[in-house]
């Protein structure tokens, strides 16, 4: 009975035992805090670096046609078995296909208004991809895209007309009896060219013959229909969406798609099961190769980012995890010192029937009701600091008067944060363990003390 | 009071404690062989000067040092042959201490200092299950000793004299067949040490069990009706015509 009794009085009657809680709750907390917005920050690089690609991605290679009397193959096959699984959500077609953007009109001030990217230089080198508007957005984030731009009022001058029928002609379009085509183009693009909802575009490409070799170009004039935001730049700088049919045309009837995007209800839950499966069905149907490269997950296709995020995870986990050895020491020196200052005590209790197990027992029970109050006040502070993080930066922002966390320099306008249950029993566990390991190092010491030299001292 | 062990008359039995201690290179013989026995209830005072081995003696008696050679029996049990958390128990509920300096805990009080034995005798459960009864001879104790109105003060907010008497209470509190003390006065000034040493011996008579105090004090052994004398680690006089052997 007396060793909870006395540990409780020793941790309450003195005042230094306080430091090592405190030390423990800041370091739990720090550690909670710091985690969920790292995992945050990686979910959001995660994100990133996933880009505008779907759940899985389906791209048979024997696209090419060598026969041109031949029509190119469709996908409607192939989207009637994808879309048939329960696990999937929707399915999409897709032509991808390269090409150059020249503002119609504009050729002599091309020089100036030049397109300019930061990898491949003055290149205006373009992704032409051709959707189907209704199944594209099934799949992917391109009506947000649209909205962030036609909703927004300082740019709704440069959104689509309808956003449900994003390729509808721009109104008080000029009649000047060039076949209406519809462009999507990615903002930062749109806003290079200096385009305007309604203008005319040159789309120029180069289709290889199959059989000759010999490249051929084509070229369409399109009609902007205004412009969209990912907020991943090099999609807005890079991208122009197309009506697949229209994009077909352009190439010359090449192909009609190149690849099925799939979304699918629960990726995390049914994403490998569900490629594999496919990848068969598929293959039975003979619609793809089957040598196993057609039908990704989007991990696959990111695998080595991806990894790298993961490796960065468990990094700062470790990393930080040393906050946790400074809690614990703070406890190892506090209890250190109470030994010390003690030993009248032990040799006290040692005379009125303690045993050395029971003075071990003190001691360390003193260090556990400090891991106890630290590190279950500090997963409050940490869950509730994680939470609450946005709100509480812009108060310490406005408080000290400087801009700590700059939302201009991220895409996402708030600071991400997502709490891991399993981190946050991992790090309380971890404060226990590491405490309550330095601690017995005194309590040891408290033990092994002669109680009749402890009893001398006066 | 504690029934005795069976086949002994002796609250406290020492036979043929030697200890020496090895300073530097040097054995230092402070016991040389010391027989006592003390029969239940009788108190006896241990004298003799500064140096003899007193202390040392108690200190083996009381099971806190380990002899070099020889026994001591606590109320008929072979105390130095026992493991030591069973050691730890005959401590608890046979041996009362009282030291010269109190050796109270500072961070407890008057009331939980005297609790302080019945609290390491007992598990949680058992200690919540004899709560009130153990507070209440607690209170009997400290009241006796004048000190009801003291019972929540710390022992830094006591004197000397009210520290000593919480030490008897707490040396008391399990009732224990012998209590030993180390100079229970020796730190306290005359008329203080009277009072403590009246309400020990008031308390003896009532009780009765059995005391081994070492003292300075000829006020003090003479309260004693058995006085042993030691001298460079030998008893050398016994009022006890037969106590002795
Ligand atoms: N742990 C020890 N190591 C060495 N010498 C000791 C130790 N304990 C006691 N002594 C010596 O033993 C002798 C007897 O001491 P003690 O029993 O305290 O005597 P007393 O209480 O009669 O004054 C003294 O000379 C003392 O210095
Ligand atoms: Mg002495």
């Amino acid at each position: 009975m007396y060793k909870l009794f006395l540990s409780w009085r020793y941790l309450t009657a003195r005042r230094t035992n306080l430091i090592g809680i405190v030390g423990i709750t800041v370091g739990v907390g720090a550690l909670i805090m710091i985690l969920s917005i790292m995992t945050g920050f990686l979910d959001e690089h995660r994100a990133a670096i996933r880009g505008g690609l779907s759940d899985l991605v389906i791209t048979p290679i024997h696209l090419a046609r060598s026969d041109r009397s031949v029509p190119p193959r469709e996908p409607e096959a192939l989207l009637e078995i994808v879309r048939a699984d329960p696990r999937v959500a929707g399915a999409a077609p897709r032509l991808v296909w390269g090409g150059m953007i020249s503002p119609r009109g504009a050729q002599t001030d091309l020089s100036e208004v030049y397109y300019s990217h930061p990898e491949t230089g003055n290149v205006p080198v373009v992704q032409l991809i051709g959707i189907d508007v209704a199944s594209e957005y099934q799949v992917a984030n391109l009506r947000e895209a649209l909205a962030r731009v036609s909703s927004d009022p300082a740019s709704a001058r440069h959104g689509v007309r309808d956003l449900d029928d994003p390729f509808a002609a721009p109104r008080d379009l000029d009649d000047d009896g060039i076949a209406y085509r519809g462009i999507l183009v990615g903002k930062k693009l749109y806003d290079t060219f200096q385009l305007r909802v309604g203008d005319r575009v040159n789309v120029l490409t180069a289709v290889p013959d199959p059989r000759s070799g010999a490249v051929k170009s084509n070229n369409l004039i399109f009609t902007v229909c205004g412009a969209f935001k990912t907020g991943q730049s090099e999609i807005d700088s890079d991208i122009a969406y197309f009506d697949r049919r229209a994009l077909a045309e352009l190439i010359g009837n090449e192909r009609s798609f190149s690849t099925v995007l799939v979304k699918l209800h629960d990726f995390e839950r049914d994403g490998a099961a569900t490629r594999a499966d496919l990848e068969q069905r598929l293959d039975k149907a003979r619609l793809i190769r089957g040598e196993g490269d057609e039908v990704s997950t989007w991990e696959d296709l990111r695998g080595s980012l991806i990894a790298a995020i993961e490796n960065e995870r468990i990094l700062i986990g470790v990393m930080l995890a040393l906050v946790l050895l400074v809690a614990g020491f703070t406890v190892f020196a506090i209890l250190s010192m109470m030994v010390v200052e003690k030993r009248r005590d032990i040799g006290i209790l040692s005379a009125l029937g303690a045993t050395r197990g029971g003075v071990l027992s003190t001691f360390l029970l003193i260090a556990f009701w400090d891991a106890l109050v630290g590190a279950v006040s500090g997963a409050v502070l940490g869950v509730w600091l994680a939470v609450k993080i946005d709100p509480f930066e812009r108060w310490l922002s406005a408080t000290i008067g400087y801009q700590i966390w700059n939302r201009e320099i991220y895409l996402f306008d708030t600071i991400p944060s997502r709490i891991v249950p399993i981190a946050v029993a991992l790090i309380v566990l971890g404060a226990f363990a590491c405490t309550l390991l330095f601690a017995a190092i005194p309590a040891v010491r408290a033990a092994r003390l002669d109680p009749l030299e402890a009893l001398r001292y006066e | 009071m504690s029934a005795p062990a069976s086949g002994t008359r002796h609250a406290l039995e020492v036979r043929g404690i030697a200890k020496s201690f090895q300073v530097g290179s040097e054995t230092l013989d402070v016991l040389r062989g010391i027989d006592l026995a003390i029969p239940y209830g009788q108190p006896v005072a241990l004298v003799g000067s500064s140096g003899a081995g007193k202390s040392t003696l108690l200190h083996i008696a009381g099971l806190l040092e380990r002899p070099s050679a020889g026994s001591v029996r606590v109320d008929g049990v072979d105390g130095w042959n026992l493991s030591p958390d069973e050691r730890a128990k005959v401590r608890n509920r046979k041996v009362g201490f009282v030291f010269q300096f109190y050796h109270l805990l500072p961070e407890l009080s008057a009331l939980e200092n005297v609790l302080l034995p019945a609290m390491i005798a007992h598990s949680p459960g058992e200690y919540r299950a004899a709560r009130a009864q153990l507070t209440e001879a607690a209170l009997g104790l400290l009241a006796r000793f004048g000190l009801q109105a003291r019972t929540k003060h710390r022992p830094s907010q006591l004197s000397g004299g009210e520290r000593q008497r919480v030490a008897l209470a707490r040396a008391l509190i399990h009732d224990p067949p012998i209590l030993i003390a180390d100079e229970p006065t020796g730190n306290l000034d005359s008329a203080t040490g009277e009072r403590v040493l009246e309400l020990l011996f008031d308390e003896q008579r009532t009780r009765h069990f059995a005391m081994l105090l070492v003292t300075h004090d000829a006020k003090l052994a003479a309260r004693c009706p058995r006085t042993v004398t030691m001298r460079d680690g030998r008893i050398v006089g016994d009022t006890n015509g037969s106590g002795a052997a």
